[in-house]
């Protein structure tokens, strides 16, 4: 179905080489993942498919690809539309309309196919990913998960053999991912459609597919099935980090595998030591704090208190009030009842100076805050700011993140370049308490290690709390001490990580499924145990 | 709505109502004009966005009323009549040649002034009301096909709207929690525009990807009919217009 | 070699079309000093035909002549224009839609600039509900605004640009102020008082009797309009062009597309290691 034969790609402005000598090719109804660390060419090695590149962005292209039998120098991208459905990372931004039906409709209407055909196909993919409900929405009001799968649709409705997905689930929480990747595999093995998905959330991805193109970041790539090229490859899943470290002969790819492979280990009873949490200073209060948006009640009446030093994940679906519980900490949203404190003081009072040394706030869109043009000009902002020596925040930048050059302009930066920046940023201010956005999205298990890191190091250091709403189960389980639930408004679970996530089947994290009943969290958690 | 109308309807109606009040040239007709229209505004109000538009089109023609009537009585030309009131004379500079503010109003330069002031009013309202009636996405979708590039721009500007002010919002509080509390413009407009830039990039990717002017011609998924009621209305705005003028 | 598509610039048909459709608009602005007829009917007439010019320069343009990058980069630029445009009002003169419609000019080439102008008339127009003949008035003065920047020389940089562009604020400025003028000129005025234009009167007459009814309006509008504008750019300038710029990049108008052999691609790259 797609065949790439020696192909290597350079962009013309540029004399780093993307993809060398690549030769692989894709059976029809096989479902193929990229993976690779961020920047290291996913994203044009999708492009490469449906012939984006070198069409649309131009390059040098060298070798040959070709899509069920047609190869891409011959025809335009949207020549093959009929053939590649690509789905972009962000859905919103390829969105060209605002209703859910018209946005399905539109790329028929390009093609000029005939209005009954158009009929029977947008009711189809309706009905196949379950949107018949909100056909008439509203794009923006709809849920990650629910645009997600309109742009599924919307490239379904032309019937293409080839669907790529470039990080398809990163804005989702676990269990819109699970919908999403269930889709997908139905689709491979009902409808034969071929699915390449581009990802860094590995866990959730790898026990759908069948083989992996790793692309190693200096031109090498490594193809084959899935255990195979992961059993070699540095960035891996909890679960091969499992298998790894208990030198298991086999390496598995879902939880089902794996428990397999560890039955005996399991039987053993271990000696769990309880490390009591030391008691510390209430940092944030919230009392009954109760939000509305007119008619729409995002809190009722929560109540928590998080302390010093403690690292809490604020997790639960998308809508559930994570956001409006963080915008009230941090002061920029006012209770419509009940009261937040930090440190005694009113959040929302705070201002300027105040208020970025009181409370440090890293956004989802890391970009907000960032406006010089050139890395330099940002961290000396910082240190003009926060009244410390020059170059300081240069310096933390760099232990985090060495080999950034200070001239790149910030959105040229990598995903995680760009957080450990604004990090950087935010604690030069040596703020009082640390609040993240969905830190981890787009960003790869090394990325995410270092900036696990960095927190962890920020809290115990200065006995600082840190509160992060996050949907990536694995970053939580590394991190937390604390998870706080929220359902609907309300607080459904506030207790310690291992409590929280073992009692809910749907946010476990890898390696908890594969031990369970044991109370492990991450291959650490059972490394540790069976050093004992 | 109680009925869906053709989105070009309203405008045929306001149209021909225009060229009825133009060519007749008489102030009943126009004040009746205005009245049948804001009767149709107000009867087929919803909560729409655009449904302003009329009463903001009328406050405009009222001003340029005002306009007219005001330079009617400070530099128009005389017109021999009934002196109603004088405005005292000043003398302007030089090099205005030849203007003379104030001097007698008459009664007739009042009206005729008042007059054309009123058709323009008349004109600038039925505008109005052809835009309050009707809803903008759905004449940009029945725009004919030889301007659909320029109307896909436009569908797609429309749609980016509520995106800008939603990143307005975010950029802003990131901003703020960085410290600065009035934000610069540069803390404000700068990502905003980088963001929206780097948007609009990813959505041309897109549109290549499903095949955007790949076509020479294009279908429509949900064609706007042209019904009976719609043609209706039409016949009975023509007819009555003819009238009009024809009287 | 092959080339992605270039950012939109008026060729084959759209070029006379362009050129036929401002000569209408152009008329439909300085009509009273060349017709002479009793009443004011032309304006009517105008009024009818400006729009059909608009609307046939649009089509000139549409039919597969614009890429999609241009139409995304045009859509979202036009949707922060008009944004913008609301900003203003209460104050007079101080509009902040044209420093942007004219640094986007200057990036993305005068013919974008004059759709970019022409369509944030109209958007904006939409969108406030004001859609009437009068807009397609405004659209032809946004765009030849728009346009005009095609006179600044292309490889001026650095503050030399930005002066330029200041200087240009400012005539743009006072352009848009005269042909606003020119348009209401017979609407506002009528053909009965001191100040509106004589049928038959020599054009120096008339042009005298506009310049006094410009006058106010200068004053009020226009000087503030051209000092907004024009210190905007010397603020903003420097960053937004610099924005603007990395976007015209990154969307990678005019970029070579090379298929070359495999054993070639060895040699290119060699050949582009040693440049």
């Amino acid at each position: 179905m797609i065949k790439f034969s020696n192909v290597s790609l350079i962009y013309p402005h540029s004399t780093k080489t993307i993809i060398e000598g690549l030769t692989f090719s894709i059976q029809e109804g096989e479902m193929v993942l990229v993976m690779g660390e961020t920047g290291s060419g996913k994203t044009s090695l999708l492009r490469l498919i449906n012939g984006l590149v070198p069409h649309h962005t131009g390059g040098i292209l060298a070798g040959d690809i070709s899509v069920d039998g047609i190869s891409t120098r011959e025809v335009k991208p949207g020549s093959l539309a009929h053939i590649v459905g690509i789905v972009g990372q962000n859905p919103l931004n390829g969105f060209v309309t605002d209703i859910v039906e018209e946005e399905l409709a539109f790329g028929m209407e390009a093609l000029n196919f005939p209005h009954d055909v158009m009929r029977k196909r947008v009711e189809e993919v309706l009905d196949l990913l379950g949107l018949n409900a909100v056909r008439h929405r509203s794009i923006a009001t709809l849920s990650g998960g629910e645009q997600q799968r309109v742009a599924i649709g919307a490239a379904l409705v032309m019937h293409p053999k080839v669907l790529v997905l470039d990080e398809p689930t990163s804005a989702l929480d676990p269990i819109a991912a699970e919908e999403v990747l269930s889709l997908l595999h139905r689709l491979v093995h009902d409808l034969s459609v071929t699915v390449v998905i581009a990802e860094h959330r590995l866990e959730r991805v790898i026990q759908f597919v069948d083989r992996i193109i790793y692309i190693e970041g200096n031109g090498e790539t490594a193809i084959g099935p899935a255990e195979e090229v992961l059993k070699t490859a540095q960035l891996v899943p909890p679960i091969i980090r499992l298998a790894r470290a208990l030198n298991l002969s086999e390496v598995g790819t879902s939880v089902r595998e794996v428990r397999r492979l560890t039955e005996d280990i399991r039987s053993q009873t271990f000696e769990t030591t309880e490390i009591m949490p030391a008691e510390t200073s209430v940092v944030i209060e919230v009392n009954e704090l109760t939000i509305n948006y007119g008619d729409q009640r995002a809190l009722k009446g929560v109540s928590t208190k998080i302390h010093a030093g403690e690292i809490v994940a604020v997790m639960g679906r998308n809508g559930a009030g994570k956001s409006s519980l963080l915008h009230a900490i941090v002061g920029s949203q006012l209770p419509t009842k009940g009261q937040v404190r930090v440190h005694q003081k009113d959040p929302a009072l705070l201002k300027g100076a105040d208020r970025r040394r009181s409370i440090g706030y890293v956004p989802q869109e890391p970009s907000d805050l960032l406006y010089a043009q050139s890395v330099r000009a940002e961290c000396a902002q910082a240190d003009r700011d926060n009244e410390i020596t020059e170059g300081s925040t240069f310096a933390f930048l760099s232990r985090l993140v060495p080999h950034i050059s200070q001239e790149t302009h910030p959105n040229d930066l990598s995903e995680g370049q760009r957080l450990a920046l604004v990090l950087s940023i935010v604690l030069s201010g040596n703020p009082e308490l640390l609040v993240l956005d969905e830190p981890t999205r787009g960003l790869d298990y090394q990325a995410k290690n270092l900036f696990a890191l960095a927190l962890k190091e920020y809290a115990s250091t200065f006995n600082r709390p840190v509160l992060l709403a996050t949907h990536d189960v694995e970053l939580v389980a590394e991190l937390a001490h604390r998870v706080l639930f929220l359902a609907e408004g309300d607080i459904v679970a506030d207790g310690s990580t291992l409590d929280v996530l073992l009692s809910s089947p749907a946010f476990a994290p890898q390696v908890a499924k594969v031990m369970s009943p044991k109370p492990w969290l991450t291959v650490s958690d059972v490394v540790k145990a069976m050093a004992q | 709505m109680k009925r869906s109308l053709h989105p070009l309807t309203m405008w045929i109606w306001a149209l021909l109502l225009i060229a009825a009040v133009v060519l007749a040239d008489s102030a009943w007709v126009a004040l009746s004009a205005i009245g049948v229209a804001t009767a149709l505004v107000i009867a087929r109000r919803d909560n729409s966005p655009w449904g302003g538009s009329y009463w903001i089109a009328l406050r405009i023609g009222a001003v340029i009323l005002v306009i007219r009537a005001v330079v009617g009585i400070l530099i128009g030309v005389p017109i021999p009549g009934r002196t109603i009131f004088t405005v005292p004379i000043i003398d302007l500079p030089s090099w205005m040649p030849g203007i003379r503010l104030g001097g007698a109003v008459t009664l007739e330069r009042l009206s005729s002034s008042l007059h054309e002031g009123l058709i323009i009013a008349t004109v600038i309202a039925l505008f109005g009301a052809a835009t309050s009636l009707t809803s903008p996405h759905k004449v940009l979708r029945t725009l004919p096909f030889f301007i659909y590039e320029i109307g896909i721009t436009l569908v797609i500007a429309t749609s980016l709207f509520p995106q800008l002010a939603h990143s307005a919002r975010r950029i802003r509080l990131a901003q703020q929690l960085r410290g600065h509390e009035k934000i610069s413009w540069r803390g404000l407009a700068l990502p905003l525009l980088e963001e929206s830039l780097s948007r609009s990039l990813q959505l041309a990717a897109a549109m290549d990807s499903r095949g955007f002017g790949v076509s020479r011609k294009r279908s429509r998924y949900r064609p706007e009919k042209w019904q009976m009621s719609d043609s209706a209305i039409v016949a009975i705005t023509m007819a009555l217009s003819s009238a009009l003028v024809l009287a | 070699m092959n080339l992605t598509p270039s950012a939109f610039s008026f060729r084959g048909l759209a070029l006379p079309a362009l050129i036929a459709t401002s000569a209408i608009s152009a008329l439909g602005f300085l009509w009273p000093f060349l017709i002479s007829t009793p009443q004011a009917r032309p304006q009517w007439l105008f009024a009818l035909a400006l729009p059909c010019a608009l609307l046939l320069l649009f089509a000139s343009v549409s039919n597969n002549k614009l890429d999609t990058k241009s139409i995304a980069l045009l859509a979202v630029l036009t949707a922060v224009i008009a944004a913008l445009r609301p900003m203003g009002t209460g104050a007079v003169g101080i509009e902040p839609m044209w420093f942007v419609l004219i640094l986007a000019a200057r990036v993305f080439g005068p013919s974008f600039g004059f759709l970019l102008g022409a369509l944030s008339m109209v958007l904006s127009a939409f969108l406030t509900g004001g859609l009437g003949p009068w807009v397609a008035y405004q659209a032809f003065a946004a765009g030849w605004i728009g346009l005009g920047i095609g006179l600044i020389p292309r490889n001026i940089r650095g503050r030399n640009e930005l002066a330029l562009l200041a200087l240009y604020g400012v005539i743009a400025a006072a352009f848009f102020g005269i042909a606003m003028d020119l348009q209401f000129w017979p609407w506002t005025l009528g053909v009965d008082t001191q100040l509106s234009y004589q049928a038959g009167a020599p054009i120096a007459e008339n042009f005298n009797r506009f310049i006094s009814y410009h006058f106010l309006s200068a004053m009020a509008w226009d000087v503030p309009r051209a000092i907004f504008t024009s210190t905007l750019i010397l603020i903003t300038g420097r960053p937004i062009l610099h924005t603007l710029r990395r976007a015209h990049t990154r969307a990678a108008f005019c970029t070579p597309i090379e298929f070359v052999e495999s054993q070639a691609s060895e040699r290119a790259k060699e050949e582009k290691a040693a440049k």
